[in-house]
């Protein structure tokens, strides 16, 4: 007489908290999630094709526009991969430079995560908290490159400007209030009795599983795997820092938020080294005007703040690249949803949503 | 109950707490701006919309007509007309248009401009550029120069 059967669900692509224009099926039981079918491709821009039509120089702004909440780390796993496949040797102090943004860039790209995790999962003054002071880096930014979002702040084989006058001491000051307004979230998040029921066992991704998923970044390392680029394979100065990976046990989103918020911590830590050891000079390398790396192919990555983030070039010698890929750590990230999710509830499709930290102009390009 | 749990629910300890919390926070300084009546500053380097220059002491263009951030733009918004001057010495400007609709503020036109000390292109600290249709965002050269005239709302 009666019977039941599954449903199926559009989550998006409109949801606030899919972050952007991700579509999610669910099939549910209820309100268990059965079965989930990610679709995407709505903000699909076609970016490694036009990178084939455009010379080295003009792909660096398109490459701000894929993951726009971490830009910084594309520009550098770009001019990075170019200058890999010409041989260019870059300037020290630009060097440090560039890991000095970078982990700026990072600490702001965990502030975004954070304020969005907590804010989808009901916690509302962490976004305001967070976002007050990704300001603060995005003043740096501002006064480094004269841009907020989209950087386009290094060139190949260096920076096009040193740093201003005074953003050294900008930096160490930040460097040194940091850690008092980290307490502030964490008093607001860490021991929060709700935040604990909505983060604990919840989106379990086991190591085995982690790998197999491809998966990178703070959600390998909350799943136990001790793996980070800037360990692994070092790029740039990073071999010259101390810094720990932290690892999670119970990989879960709880564990996920522990791993980041200790991520932002070493972060602080590089940026104390770099800031007491960076040497002066130049920051250009001599490159050629028209840049025309040699025939062949190079595979880059670099740790951004959602993992293994990599550049693929083609070239056959000419001032275009003939074939272009990203890696992009939110896009693999994405392929273990379904698995997270199965079986938990549809307000955990959101936790887990959140702590993937996907940015949907990085899964689709 | 003990004692100080006792306490605790008649005095509604838990509730100043909160109440305390509230209070420290009505005194933290602002941190926002109320944008339209007042601005935030900008740094030396903010990128607005990219504009020609004149040379501040004899007010000539600058510009020589040599395409190069015509032909370094990533989204084609710089569109350049020169002609040969007519004493034979290089090229003049017909006309120069920057499409404000395509242009992604990335600031390379910048970077390969040959005029010294001075570039003739620079990204200027205009950030206001609403208009009313498609034409308000096509800057021929004069209005590179002095800047585009803006309408404003009135009621």
């Amino acid at each position: 007489m009666f019977r039941t059967e599954m449903m199926d669900i559009n989550m998006g692509p409109q949801h606030p908290s899919t972050h952007g224009v991700l579509r999610l099926k669910l099939v549910l039981d209820g309100e268990t999630v059965n079965d989930t079918d990610v679709l995407i491709g709505y903000l699909h821009r076609g970016v490694e094709k036009l990178c084939e039509t455009k010379n080295y120089h003009m792909i660096e702004p398109y490459t701000d526009r894929l993951d726009y909440v971490a830009a910084m780390y594309e520009n550098l796993g770009y001019v990075e991969t170019v200058e890999k496949l010409m041989g260019i040797t870059v300037p020290e102090r630009a060097e440090y430079i560039r890991v000095l943004t970078a982990e700026l860039q990072r600490i702001a790209s965990h502030l975004v995560w954070l304020g969005t995790h907590a804010l989808d999962i009901g916690a509302m003054t962490v976004f305001f908290y967070c976002f007050r002071e990704r300001e603060i880096i995005l003043d740096l930014f501002e006064a480094f490159c004269g841009a907020r979002l989209t950087y386009n702040a290094y060139r190949i084989g260096g920076l096009p400007w040193d740093i201003p006058p005074g953003w050294i001491d900008r930096v160490r000051h930040f460097v040194k209030i940091f850690p008092g307004r980290q307490k502030e979230y964490e008093t607001l998040l860490t021991k929060n009795r709700i935040w604990l029921g909505r983060t604990k066992g919840v989106g379990i991704l086991k190591s085995e599983d982690a790998i197999d998923f491809g998966v990178t970044g703070p959600c390998l390392r909350a799943s136990g795997v001790d793996y980070d680029i800037r360990r692994a394979h070092p790029y740039s100065v990073y071999d010259r820092f101390l810094f720990d990976i932290p690892t999670g046990e119970n990989c879960d989103t709880y564990d996920r938020y522990l791993v980041r918020m200790e991520e932002m911590r070493q972060s602080l830590r590089i940026l104390q080294q770099a800031l007491d050891h960076l040497p002066a000079g130049g920051v250009m390398a001599k490159v050629p005007k028209r840049i025309k790396p040699p025939v062949g192919e190079v595979y880059h990555t670099v740790e951004g703040p959602r993992g293994e983030l990599g550049f693929y070039i083609v070239s056959q010698g000419d001032d275009k690249p003939y074939r272009m890929r990203f890696r992009s750590p939110s896009f693999v990230n994405l392929q273990a949803l379904p698995h997270m999710v199965k079986g938990a509830l549809v307000a955990d499709v959101v936790a887990v949503i959140g702590t993937l930290d996907i940015v949907l102009g990085d899964v689709d390009r | 109950m003990g004692m100080q749990a006792f306490l605790q629910k008649v005095l509604l300890l838990e509730l100043w707490q909160g109440m305390w919390v509230t209070l420290k926070n009505q005194f933290r300084p602002h941190i926002t701006v109320e944008y339209p009546r007042e601005t935030v500053e900008f740094a030396p380097r903010f990128r607005g919309v990219p504009r020609l220059r004149k040379d501040p002491q004899t007010g000539e263009e600058l510009c020589i007509s040599c395409l190069l951030c015509e032909a370094i733009c990533p989204t084609e918004c710089i569109s350049i007309v020169a002609e040969k001057r007519p004493d034979g010495k290089g090229k003049q400007l017909v006309s120069f248009t920057i499409n404000y609709e395509r242009c992604c503020f990335c600031g390379l036109c910048v970077d390969p401009c040959p005029t010294k000390p001075i570039t003739a292109i620079y990204m200027s600290h205009d950030y206001e550029f609403a208009g009313y249709d498609r034409d308000a965002y096509v800057a021929t050269r004069e209005e590179l120069v002095d800047g585009k005239p803006v309408k404003i709302y009135t009621r």
